[in-house]
């Protein structure tokens, strides 16, 4: 049996946040990331998956791995109908918090990781992407 | 899934917590309430964190631990983190962890030379 390209796991618990952490971990593994970057990669994912169960209570962390042109790499999208961001551009600031966390949740893993987009509507939800790419 | 215990242990005058390799929140916060119940009952010069099995250190976990050293500064003692990985350091400063100051060294027999200083190189504010 060939190894899983891609699932998900639901966050609805802080519970999840660590078995979000362990998937994570077995993805980037596999993909034979290095230690390092296997540690920013959970990192950035713990980060993103306590967002989700903080501002919106629930959601979930898809998960695929990529293979673009012989580059290969993860890809993380943290979906939730909560609230949404009203702000996204002051949301990705250092320090900048809602709730009483330290503001580095969005900004510090979009420097753990490669890519980042986020996508928010105000009472609708938010879906932040990332990805991390295996360098050669 | 169960929660990881954390065990306070006293050796001479310092308490002793080793982290699990992947704590989840409930252990974090178990971790700030056994110190602190622990320093009220030994009343130790300081707390050694032995953090070297950490594999991940997110933003509430090192808030959770500057917490705790500022609280344990407030009873009286000092905080040394050992043992920190070079992946958990590299990864904790470009998310942007600090943890406030809170001494750290290099293995726990260091952090017991720290504690056992007569005078500490920085007080914590």
């Amino acid at each position: 049996m060939s190894d899983p390209t891609q699932g998900n796991i639901s966050i609805r618990s802080e519970n999840d946040i660590v078995a979000a952490r362990r998937v994570v971990r077995d993805l980037a593994t596999r993909l034979c990331f290095g230690v390092t970057d296997v540690t920013r990669v959970i990192t950035a994912a713990s980060e993103l998956a306590r967002n989700v169960f903080l501002y919106a209570g629930a959601g979930t962390m898809w998960w695929s791995t990529l293979d673009r042109a012989g580059a290969v790499g993860l890809e993380l999208r943290f979906e939730d109908h909560g609230a949404g961001i009203s702000d996204v551009e002051l949301a990705m600031k250092p320090g900048y918090s809602t709730s009483r966390g330290l503001g580095l949740g969005l900004p510090g893993a979009k420097r753990l990781m490669d890519e980042m987009e986020i996508h928010s509507e105000v009472g609708k939800g938010t879906t932040v992407t990332v990805r991390k790419w295996l360098s050669k | 899934m169960t929660n990881q215990n954390i065990s306070v242990a006293k050796v001479r005058d310092t308490l002793m917590v080793t982290m699990p390799a992947d704590p989840d929140d409930v252990t974090v916060t178990i971790f700030q309430e056994e110190v602190l119940r622990a320093m009220e009952k030994y009343r130790p010069k300081g707390l050694v964190l032995d953090i070297s099995v950490v594999e991940t250190l997110d933003s509430f976990f090192a808030r959770t631990i500057s917490e705790t050293s500022r609280m344990v500064a407030l009873m009286g003692g000092r905080t040394v983190i050992a043992g920190m990985r070079p992946s958990v350091a590299i990864t904790a400063t470009q998310l942007g962890l600090t943890l406030g100051g809170t001494l750290t060294a290099l293995t726990v027999d260091r952090a017991l030379d720290l504690l056992t200083q007569p005078h500490p190189r920085r007080r914590l504010r």
